[in-house]
């Protein structure tokens, strides 16, 4: 692998990865998954492969509008969102796009009904009114699947701005910032717990920051988010942390060094996105 | 995607069991106009009684190994063998999972196995004949698991990690039907496809569960490709019940193998504080390896809501019919401190 370049390494990875189907597993030569097939189809696009991709992607869109993570799973999950995103970057629109939109629209963490609200605001931990997205229907709202929800739903904004949209996009992101650790990051989506502060992780502070693309205030956040970038071990860390700082147009240091794993296809792709000539802007959101 | 069918649940009916299931049942209370539900955590206690039928662990005999381990630096391997020996465990020809915890990180305390542990463990399983053993775990709040295994030292000190390892998370996946109500429950396929998985918990206090030792330890066999992070899916089954349901499926070819060599106390799974207690607690029989583990925590197993659950239905807690070999728990006792709102479960 020696003098080529970090773009280069993991592009050809992935070329050489794909299943018949056009579809990526996790790992290699296990059956294709939703999520690092959209970001391995983002990594290639404009090469055939990427079309193969979205043609599976395709295959896999529910009756309801959103889409199921494998071809073993029935319902739809928050895999939606980057399928939309991919759409997008794409520059394609159709009525299954639609669908995808006003599926990612009607999914609402499970925590938002009258009893919790109540409950939140009686204890002030938290304003269960904000609405997150959950990682399957029925669940909670997290921050990774808020996150995506919000850098989608501000790319349907940018080309059909619609109340709906902007209603459900301050929402999302007030509850982002209703959820951040103390430390200015955020984790999985809990600032404590018994009433103990929880620190924040690499990447789902990487992750907040995409969803929140266009708001202001961020500082401590880019701070913290520079800081973790430095330290964090995790490759799948670094490469989040470098998209969304590039996402908000703040110099970044460029990824270099060989697959920390060669054998995990989604760290490969978010890497080949992550790069300088990498295919990030497919994560650019900006609000209407 | 293969499918397979289980018998029906034995435990009770659903009731809130957490504070997430009781949020989420008090809301459609609220919304149905149902007055009257006033549970909380102090109704725990109340809940998840068994059905007045015969239960298949009732009159039956468990025997559970506790072995001494002052240190990690110990001879681990000839004493894990000793404790499987004891428990006539058999291996040769088995495919092995490895199913240690690592959930997080923090290098100020003790939060999963410990890798000397593991380690010693793939060497027994290995030299005892099994056809193959992998580890495999699924975080539960971290996306990254191979990070998490170099910052545990696993990958940089089991050797050749990367191809013995399966990360649960992001495994293929297969159906288990009428898992906790649920039509159809994903498990990743090493789990479903293992021929014995051993639980390599540690011992440690939990501030939703009490206490989380080898049957809680299979939260980690929950793919988070399908459940996300956390695998909020068993909040809304709730965590005891969850628990009970993932060894109603998995226990019958299980194995324990608990880390005490130093255990976590206080405000555990995450953010309590090291615990050296200097034993390896092993056994077949999952509920009466985390009963003894709990009498050695100084906690009482009657009043850990799981255990209660799992009592006769999913193997032996009562102390007179659980055969302690090695050391005695008496010798091994050490009081963990629990956080306020388990204080009540404190062994007498």
């Amino acid at each position: 692998m020696a003098g080529r370049s970090y773009l280069a390494q993991r592009v050809d990875r992935l070329r050489g990865s794909q299943n018949a189907d056009g579809g990526w597993g996790y790992f290699p030569g296990k059956a294709s998954w939703l999520e690092p097939t959209v970001y391995a189809a983002m990594a290639l696009h404009g090469e055939p492969a990427a079309d193969r991709a979205r043609g599976l992607l395709a295959t896999w869109q529910t009756g309801d509008g959103g889409w199921r993570s494998s071809a073993s799973v029935r319902e739809a999950g928050w895999g939606t969102a980057l399928c939309v995103s991919l759409a997008y970057g794409c520059g394609e629109a159709s009525p299954a796009l639609d669908k995808g939109v006003d599926w990612l629209l009607q999914s609402v963490g499970a925590e938002t009904n009258w009893f919790s609200i109540v409950l939140g605001l009686i204890r002030r931990e938290r304003d269960f009114r904000l609405k997150a997205w959950p990682w399957k229907p029925g669940d909670s709202g997290w921050v990774e699947p808020t996150a995506h929800a919000l850098v989608a739903l501000k790319q349907a904004s940018s080309h059909s701005p619609n109340s709906a949209l902007t209603e459900r996009i301050e929402s999302g992101e007030a509850q982002l910032f209703d959820v951040r650790s103390r430390d200015g990051g955020w984790n999985y989506g809990a600032r404590a717990a018994l009433g103990v502060d929880l620190p924040s992780y690499p990447e789902t502070t990487a992750l907040a920051l995409l969803g929140l693309q266009g708001r202001n205030s961020l500082d401590k956040a880019f701070d913290l988010a520079r800081q973790q970038l430095q330290e964090t071990p995790s490759p799948l860390g670094r490469a989040w942390l470098t998209i969304a700082l590039r996402m908000h147009g703040l110099p970044v240091t460029d990824l270099s060094g060989a697959l920390n794993n060669e054998h995990d296809v989604m760290i490969t792709a978010l890497e080949a996105l992550a790069a300088a000539e990498g295919n990030h802007w497919f994560m650019k959101a900006k609000k209407a | 995607m293969s499918e397979v069918k289980l018998p029906p649940a034995e435990t009770g009916p659903a009731e809130p069991t957490d504070r997430r299931e009781f949020i989420a049942m008090g809301a459609a209370a609220l919304v149905a106009g149902v007055a009257g539900f006033t549970g909380g955590r102090d109704q725990k206690h109340l809940v998840a009684q068994t059905p007045a039928i015969a239960l298949p662990f009732t009159n039956q005999t468990s025997k559970v190994a506790i072995i001494k381990a002052a240190s990690y630096s110990h001879d681990l391997e000839s004493r894990m063998l000793q404790g499987l020996r004891e428990c006539k465990l058999e291996v040769r020809g088995k495919s092995v999972l490895l199913k240690p915890n690592f959930v997080e990180f923090d290098p100020k305390t003790c939060i999963n196995t410990d890798v000397a542990v593991v380690a010693a463990a793939l060497n027994v399983f290995r030299s005892l004949g099994a056809a193959s053993v992998v580890i495999g775990e699924g975080p539960g709040h971290r996306r990254d698991t191979f990070a998490m295994a170099e910052l545990t030292r696993y990958r940089t000190e089991i050797p050749q990690f990367d191809s013995v390892f399966v990360d649960l998370n992001r495994d293929d996946v297969s159906v288990v039907n009428n898992f906790a109500g649920r039509k159809e429950f994903f498990f990743p396929n090493a789990v479903m496809r293992a021929d014995l998985i051993v639980s390599l918990a540690k011992m440690k206090t939990h501030h939703w569960a009490g206490a989380t030792l080898s049957m809680k330890n299979y939260f980690g066999l929950v793919p988070g490709s399908i459940y996300g992070w956390p695998k909020n899916e068993l909040h809304y089954i709730g965590i005891p019940k969850s628990i009970v349901e993932l060894n109603r499926v998995f226990g019958p070819k299980s194995f324990a193998i608990v880390d005490g060599i130093v255990g976590m106390e206080g405000n555990g799974p995450i953010q309590g504080t090291p615990k050296p207690v200097g034993v390896m607690v092993m056994g077949n029989d999952l509920a009466a390896v985390d009963a003894t583990c709990c009498r050695i925590m100084g906690i009482d197993p009657a009043k850990v809501e799981y255990l209660q659950m799992a009592a006769d239905q999913l193997g032996v807690t009562d102390n007179t019919r659980i055969e302690q070999i090695g050391e005695t728990i008496a010798s091994a006792r050490s009081n963990f401190q629990l956080i306020k709102e388990f204080s009540h479960i404190r062994l007498a």
